[in-house]
């Protein structure tokens, strides 16, 4: 029986297969050019490669292979795949036409092979490539692309790459004798020069490494590694890779050898050394009195500290379980979250949610813009964020939570009789829920162009006026609860009040394990 | 013309009290004693009575402004032209003439025209048809529970929807209420794939001005229940892609991408739609916070595999190497980038 259902499906593949089509054909074409001419080329999937020689005309040989799953899939690929030859002596177009929608029957890619005069200038634009070739070219190359592997060899014209994943490798067998600029986002850079070459080397990378295995002088300035091999002069060589390595290395050197230019990590925690950049820092445990962390882009996250921690971060996301110490954060951008922090807090981030799962002494949380989230809040708590919502699920202590636009939600733990309070937002509403005991003074104010939408609520007996002001309404809500109390004002612009009274469980926080 | 017939021209200046002290006290001497003209002063009284209870009707004003510009003087008067005096004797002659013209319409009219007397035929059931269910009745209350099923998905016309409350309706999450005024309580209950109720989802979500404070609550309930699987709708998508793009609350608008980042990727137009919202919100929304969350939606959607378009691209890549954009919005452009598979 098993032997039967294994010939069955042999058999079905082996007929798929025999349905499978694949069609290679090749076209050869020659165009005249000046030897000071520009050829453009353009290819979306595929490979190109260039190459100089002496000749004073333009030798274009373009395979197309499509694959297909019969042969009418095929015949359809042919007929949506062309290459198109214009322009002049002076300029040179060689394009691949790929039709704007897929066809999901075949698919195609095109490979084209092109001999120039070396003295030309070149320019090619690419999609997803397997490979980009540039070689023994005098004039200007420029590329841009989408991926693959772009080689540049014996280019010796300024040459100018831009590109998002793959690699990138320059090779030079001779001095590099003009500027090279190379752009790319998660691509890795290698150039290959001459041990006596001379340049200004310009690096740049947030995630990735810069090595070298030149003598490189020189100096950090942020991100940007700016030193210069060898003698100072000669051409510059820029070289950014926002996640990608960038390694210079001199031809008989083996890599192992690089020395890594780094600045983007520190830790005491290693005694002060630089550790290698590396996108996630993981540690379970610290058993550190200060723990001292800088990363220019870095995600951390660590399970516990059992001391105080301070952390600078350029960027990423910072995920810290328990704190036994005091707790500064200080992140150019990304989300924070924290779990049970039991000394008092500082922590602020350029852009992204903060969220911590208990405060027991309170502090401070900031954001330029995102959402912050308390769960419990057992001491002081100054909160602010540039544009979002700032919710405290349970607080024993007074909060001051401030909200450029976003919606304010307190919540006042029933085991607190009386706590001041203040929450203002310039665009949203403010929600308070207290204890049926709870006393206080409320001072709450609406400021709002619709005073038919927006309201102050309260399951309280309060004194509500309304009055114009500039345009608007304001709407002010003042009172004693309860007999009064500490201050709670609240201030809502284009947004309601809301104040309610709730029997509250009082939240029960656990004690960590030392 | 008889004592009587000066009586009757005297009677509309008595009733305005416009004749002289002596001419007044002789006609009203001469109405104690003619019977004729006592009935004729009463009718006249009454006359005038049933008058000042007649509605006052405005004179529209183009009827107005034409009569005025008639009879507007020019600023010189020719040197022809002789001034109009004003005449109280003779208006309230007039008037009198007036009264007296209804009067006697009213009282010919009134024995002039018999009543339409209607036929009386017998009525007869030609055919019967028979109804499956009965009629529901409207109801007038205070509050009314409708099933999501009963409600019809086009919403027309812009109803003024306000207080939207959200509930569950049960404990296994299967139904969901949504309650609103309207021009009165209405809650309607049913599950959350009921077109009915992904329609008024949507209306709420959707709705500016009035429902601002509470869209952000909307958000947030969306959120927890199309997060779910099987319950994501491409009509709510469509929704918070409006919102992150038109609402003006930086606040409301991080609840949207956030929403859109946990929903489950949707297909078609709806898809199309969210990702321009994201491609929108990452360009040039000025809250950073709305930037990450916009990048990290358009990652997740490059690392389900979803075909990113050329815009897409192109905007995460001039995201990854802009130099004066946060760096962690950089960062997540550059890891989008490194899932897509062109």
């Amino acid at each position: 029986m098993r032997i039967r259902a294994l010939t069955a499906v042999l058999a079905t593949f082996a007929s798929a297969a025999a349905f499978a089509a694949v069609s290679v054909d090749n076209a050869t074409r020659e165009l005249p050019i000046d030897p000071t001419g520009t050829v453009l080329v353009s290819n979306a999937y595929g490979s190109i490669d260039v190459v100089g020689t002496d000749e004073n005309k333009v030798s274009v040989t373009v395979q197309r292979i499509i694959n297909g799953a019969d042969d009418a899939a095929v015949a359809a690929g042919k007929d949506s795949i062309d290459t198109l030859f214009e322009g002049d002596p002076r300029v040179r177009l060689i394009k691949t036409i790929y039709p704007s929608v897929r066809d999901p029957r075949w698919s195609a890619i095109v490979n084209c092979t092109i001999r120039v005069p070396r003295t030309v200038s070149v320019k090619i634009v690419g999609g997803a490539m397997d490979h980009i070739r540039v070689a023994q070219i005098l004039g200007n190359v420029t590329i841009n692309a989408f991926s693959g592997t772009i080689i540049l060899s014996n280019v010796g014209g300024a040459s100018a790459v831009d590109t998002v994943n793959g690699r990138v490798i320059f090779d030079y067998p001779q001095r590099p004798t003009a500027n090279v600029r190379v752009h790319a986002v998660n691509a890795d850079i290698d150039v290959y020069a001459p041990r006596d070459s001379a340049f200004q080397w310009v690096a740049e990378t947030l995630t990735g490494e810069l090595l070298s295995t030149f003598d490189i002088r020189g100096l950090f300035t942020g991100n940007i590694y700016k030193g210069h091999a060898n003698s100072a002069g000669g051409p510059t060589l820029t070289t950014s890779s926002l996640a990608g390595r960038v390694s210079l290395l001199a031809k008989g050197t083996p890599p192992t050898q690089a020395r890594r230019f780094a600045q983007t990590v520190r830790s005491n925690e290693r005694g002060g050394g630089a550790m290698p950049a590396t996108r996630k820092i993981q540690i379970p445990f610290i058993y550190q009195q200060l723990w001292g962390f800088e990363a220019n882009v870095a995600d951390v996250a660590v399970g516990e500290i059992h001391g105080s921690a301070h952390i600078e971060t350029g960027a990423g996301e910072v995920d810290i379980g328990v704190v036994w110490g005091n707790l500064i954060v200080n992140s150019g951008g990304g989300p924070l979250k924290f779990g049970d922090l039991l000394k008092p807090v500082d922590v602020h981030t350029d852009a992204g949610d903060v969220t911590i799962r208990v405060a027991r002494q309170g502090g401070s949380a900031s954001t330029d813009g995102g959402i912050i989230r308390v769960l419990y809040a057992g001491g002081p708590m100054t909160l602010r964020s540039g544009g979002g919502d700032i919710v405290v699920q349970q607080t024993a202590a007074p909060i001051d939570a401030v909200t450029t636009s976003g919606d304010i939600s307190l919540t006042v733990s029933p085991t607190v009789k009386t706590q001041k309070m203040t929450a203002k937002t310039s665009q949203g509403n403010v929600a308070l829920v207290v204890s049926p005991t709870f006393a206080a003074d409320i001072d709450a104010l609406v400021i709002t162009g619709d005073a038919d939408a927006n309201t102050i609520r309260s399951d309280f007996n309060l004194t509500i006026r309304r009055e114009a002001y500039n345009g608007k309404t304001r709407i002010r809500a003042t009172g004693k609860i309860n007999g009064g109390g500490e201050r709670i004002e609240l201030v809502a612009e284009d947004g309601s009040i809301n104040i309610s009274s709730q029997v509250i469980a009082p939240m029960v926080i656990s004690n960590p394990r030392q | 013309m008889s004592e009587c017939d000066f009586m009757r021209e005297s009677m509309p200046m008595l009733l305005t009290e416009s004749l002289d002290p002596v001419r007044r006290e002789h006609t009203h001497q001469h109405i104690e004693h003619c019977t004729a003209c006592s009935d004729d002063w009463t009718a006249y009284q009454e006359t005038w009575r049933v008058l000042e209870e007649l509605p006052v009707v405005e004179v529209p004003a183009r009827v107005k402004d034409r009569f005025l510009a008639q009879i507007a003087p020019p600023a010189t008067l020719p040197s022809n032209v002789v001034p109009f005096t004003r005449r109280p004797a003779l208006k309230w002659i007039a008037q009198a003439a007036a009264v007296v013209v209804i009067a006697g319409g009213s009282y010919f009219t009134g024995h002039r025209t018999k009543p339409v007397e209607i036929q009386r035929t017998p009525a007869q059931v030609t055919s019967v048809t028979p109804i499956g269910a009965p009629q529901s009745q409207f109801s007038i209350a205070e509050s009314r529970v409708l099933p999501a099923s009963l409600i019809n998905p086009n919403i027309e016309g812009r109803p003024d929807i306000e207080n939207v409350q959200f509930e569950r309706a049960s404990t296994n999450d299967e139904q969901i209420t949504l309650a609103f005024d309207i021009t009165s309580r209405v809650t309607v209950t049913g599950r959350p794939t009921d077109k009915s109720m992904v329609r008024l989802m949507r209306y709420v979500l959707e709705n500016e001005d009035r429902l601002g404070p509470s869209r952000s609550r909307a958000i947030d309930w969306v959120k927890t229940t199309y997060s779910r699987p099987g319950n994501a709708d491409p009509e709510i998508a469509t929704a918070l892609a409006n919102v992150l793009r038109n609402d003006e609350h930086q606040g409301v608008r991080i609840k949207a991408v956030e929403t859109l980042k946990t929903l489950q990727p949707s297909v078609g137009v709806s898809a199309a739609d969210t990702r321009d919202a994201l491609i929108e919100a990452l360009k040039s929304d000025p809250n950073p916070a709305v930037r990450i969350k916009a990048v990290e939606a358009l990652a997740n959607l490059a690392r389900t595999g979803a075909p990113l378009d050329t815009e897409t691209l192109n905007t995460l890549r001039l995201k990854a190497g802009q130099d004066d954009e946060n760096v962690y919005v950089r960062m997540k452009a550059a890891e989008a980038l490194s899932n897509v598979k062109p």
